[in-house]
C-alpha cells in the first residue's frame, strides 16, 4: 500500500470512529465532565454542605466531639460512618439512621458539630455518576450492561487518539505555531479547533481512554470471577473477643479518638479522613485516608473494645499490578488532589466534548460538500458519463 | 469506510444502514430515560424512604424481643459471584430491645447452635441488612430462622415459613426444581 493511500485509510478510520453514535459519545463526555465537579455543584447549590468556621481561629473538632455534639442535638439518631471530604470547604458527610428506618447522609459542620442539614433526596452527585458510569442500567447480575456500553467507548477513543496523531502530520509543530483561523468560514475554524484542542489534550485523552478501557477489563474480570486482589478477607471477631455484660447492656467501646491515636502510632502516615463504625457487635471499626501517594487509600481495621489492630491495608501491601489498577479510577475522575485537579479535569472534559462536536461538524460539512459534489457529478455524468469515486473529495481533509 | 465498499451497487442492508444509522443515537439515549424511574425508585428504597423493603413481612416475636423484617426486593435471589444465590433482608429492632440485643442472625433451617446461627445482620438497630444464601436445592416448605443474641448471653429463636418471608424465592425454587 502506498504511503498516501495508507494515510487515507487512517484518515477514514479516524473520521468514522465516533460515528454513527456521535451523540451518545457526546453525552457520555458531557455527563462525565459534570460528574467531575458534581460535588462542587451541590456545594454551590446547597449552603448546608459548606463548612464555615464560626471565627478565624476556629479549630476542627475531633471525631468524638462531633459524635457528642450530634448526640446532644439528636439523641435518637445513630451514626454509621463519618467522612471528611478532601477539600476543607466541605462539611463532614455523616451517614446516619433515623428511628423511622431512613438511612441518609447529613452535613455536619466540622468546627461546631452542628447538623446543618440532610443531603437532598435527589443526589446529583450519585445521579451524574450513575448516568455517566453505567447509563442508569441497574446492576442485577454482576456488572450492568450499561457499564459495558459506556466503558467500551474507551477503545474507539484510544484509536481516535492514535489515528488522529498519525493523520495530523507533524502535529508537534502545532504546539509552537497554534493556528485558529476565524475568518475562513466555519469548516476551517472547526478544523483548526479540532486539531489545536486535540494536541493539547493528548495526555488527557490518553488518560481517559486507557482508564475507560480498564473499566471494561475490570467488569470482564469480575463477571468471569477472576480476581487480581491481594486483599485478605478479614474474619469477624471471635465470639470470645466480644465481652459479655452480665447486666445485659452493650459492652463499652474505646473512644474513636483513642482508636485513631492507636492506629496512627502503629501505622505512621495513616490519615483518618473516614471512619466506618462497627456494623454489629462482632465487626470492626475502620479508619482510613490517603497516604503519601494520593491515588490510593490506606485503612486500618480496629477492634473497638480493646483497640487492637486486626488488619491494615497499606500502600506497601499492594502488588505492583494493584498500584496500577487501583490508580485507574482516581485518574479517570480527577479526584485525588483537591479542587484544582478537578477543575483541570473539568476543563479538559469540556474540550473533549467539544472535540466530539467539532469532529462531527467537520464530518457533516465535508459530507455535505461531498454530497453536493457527488450530485453535481452525477448530473454531469448523465451528459459526459465520467464518474469519480466520491472518496477523493471526502478525504480532502487529509491535506489540510 | 462503509462508503468505499458501498460504492458500486449498494446492497439493501447498506441502504438501510445509511438511512437509519443516526437513529442509533436516539435508541441509545432512550436507555437512561427508560431506566430513570427505576433508578429513582431504587434510590428511595436504599434511603429507606419507602420503608424497610419492597416486601414487608411484619413484626416477628423472638422470645422477649421482636423485630420487623422485610425483603429488600420482592424478587428471586440474585447471583452473587462464588457465593451462589443470595437474598437480601432488612430488619429493625423493637425500641425496647435496641440496648439489649447484641446480634441478630438469619438462616434457612433450624440452627444447631449459636455458632451456626447463619448470616449476621449489619447496620444500626433502626435499619440493618443481611444477605442470606439460598441454595438451589432448598425445599419449598423450608423455614427461615431468626436468632437473636443478648449482651448477657441469652439466646432466643423464632421461625417463619420461607413462603411467608419470600414468596418470590419460593417461585424461583419451584422453577429451579422444574429443571432437569
Amino acid at each position: 500500500m502506498s504511503k498516501k493511500s495508507r494515510s487515507k485509510l487512517w484518515f477514514l478510520v479516524h473520521s468514522w470512529l465516533a460515528l454513527p453514535i456521535w451523540f451518545f459519545v457526546l453525552i457520555v463526555c458531557v455527563t462525565g465532565t459534570l460528574a467531575v465537579v458534581s460535588q462542587e455543584i451541590v456545594w454551590l447549590a446547597n449552603p448546608q454542605m459548606r463548612a464555615s468556621p464560626p471565627s478565624d481561629d476556629a479549630r476542627r473538632l475531633s471525631y468524638d466531639q462531633i459524635l457528642a455534639a450530634m448526640k446532644k442535638a439528636e439523641p435518637q439518631t445513630l451514626v454509621s460512618a463519618i467522612n471528611r471530604p478532601d477539600e476543607s470547604h466541605f462539611a463532614l458527610d455523616v451517614d446516619v439512621n433515623y428511628p423511622d428506618g431512613r438511612s441518609v447522609t447529613v452535613y455536619v459542620n466540622p468546627y461546631t458539630g452542628v447538623i446543618q442539614g440532610v443531603a437532598p433526596t435527589f443526589n446529583f452527585k450519585a445521579f451524574t455518576r450513575a448516568l455517566h458510569g453505567w447509563w442508569l442500567v441497574p446492576f442485577t447480575n454482576g456488572f450492568s450492561w450499561g457499564w459495558y456500553l459506556v466503558s467500551f467507548l474507551g477503545l474507539p477513543l484510544l484509536v481516535s487518539l492514535i489515528t488522529g496523531l498519525v493523520v495530523y502530520k507533524k502535529f508537534w509543530k502545532g504546539f509552537f505555531k497554534p493556528t485558529l483561523r476565524f475568518r475562513h468560514g466555519a469548516r476551517i475554524f472547526w478544523g483548526d479547533f479540532h486539531r489545536l484542542s486535540g494536541i493539547w489534550s493528548i495526555w488527557f485523552i490518553a488518560v481517559i481512554s486507557v482508564t475507560g478501557t480498564w473499566f471494561l477489563i475490570e467488569a470482564l474480570l469480575f463477571d468471569n470471577q477472576i480476581s487480581i486482589s491481594s486483599e485478605p478477607i478479614i474474619p469477624a471477631m471471635a465470639r470470645e473477643a466480644v465481652p459479655l455484660s452480665p447486666d445485659g447492656s452493650p459492652a463499652p467501646q474505646i473512644p474513636l479518638d483513642r482508636a485513631i491515636e492507636i492506629a496512627m502510632q502503629k501505622i505512621p502516615g495513616l490519615e483518618a479522613s473516614f471512619i466506618s463504625l462497627p456494623g454489629n457487635a462482632y465487626s470492626h471499626l475502620d479508619i482510613g485516608g490517603r497516604g503519601w501517594y494520593p491515588l490510593m487509600y490506606q485503612t486500618a481495621t480496629i477492634n473497638p473494645y480493646n483497640g487492637e489492630i486486626a488488619a491494615s491495608r497499606l500502600l506497601s501491601n499492594r502488588t505492583t499490578l494493584e498500584f496500577v489498577t487501583e490508580s485507574m479510577r482516581p485518574l479517570h475522575t480527577g479526584d485525588f488532589g483537591g479542587l484544582w485537579i478537578k477543575l483541570i479535569w473539568f476543563f479538559f472534559g469540556l474540550v473533549l466534548s467539544m472535540m466530539v462536536l467539532s469532529g462531527l461538524l467537520i464530518w457533516t460539512k465535508r459530507t455535505a460538500l461531498a454530497t453536493a459534489n457527488a450530485l453535481k457529478r452525477s448530473s454531469k455524468k448523465q451528459r459526459t458519463a465520467t464518474a469519480q469515486p466520491s472518496m477523493s473529495s471526502e478525504t480532502s481533509e487529509a491535506s489540510l | 469506510m462503509s462508503k468505499t465498499t458501498a460504492a458500486p451497487q449498494p446492497s439493501r442492508l447498506n441502504v438501510l444502514w445509511h438511512k437509519w444509522r443516526f437513529h442509533l443515537n436516539i435508541l441509545l439515549l432512550l436507555i437512561p430515560l427508560g431506566f430513570m424511574p427505576k433508578y429513582f425508585t431504587n434510590a428511595a428504597l436504599i434511603r429507606g424512604d419507602t420503608g424497610l423493603g419492597e416486601h414487608e413481612i411484619g413484626e416477628i416475636q423472638v422470645g422477649p424481643w421482636s423485630l420487623r423484617l422485610a425483603e429488600l426486593r420482592d424478587e428471586a435471589p440474585r447471583r452473587d459471584g462464588a457465593t451462589g444465590h443470595v437474598k437480601a433482608f432488612n430488619a429493625a429492632l423493637c425500641d425496647a430491645c435496641i440496648e439489649q440485643v447484641k446480634a441478630t442472625y438469619l438462616r434457612i433451617g433450624k440452627p444447631r447452635s449459636l455458632r451456626a446461627a447463619g448470616v449476621i445482620f449489619f447496620g444500626t438497630p433502626y435499619r440493618m441488612g443481611a444477605s442470606l444464601p439460598v441454595p438451589e436445592k432448598t425445599q419449598a416448605d423450608a423455614e427461615l430462622w431468626i436468632t437473636m443474641e443478648g449482651w448477657d448471653g441469652a439466646m432466643h429463636q423464632a421461625a417463619i415459613p420461607l413462603s411467608q418471608a419470600s414468596p418470590a424465592t419460593i417461585a424461583w425454587l419451584n422453577k429451579q426444581g422444574g429443571k432437569p
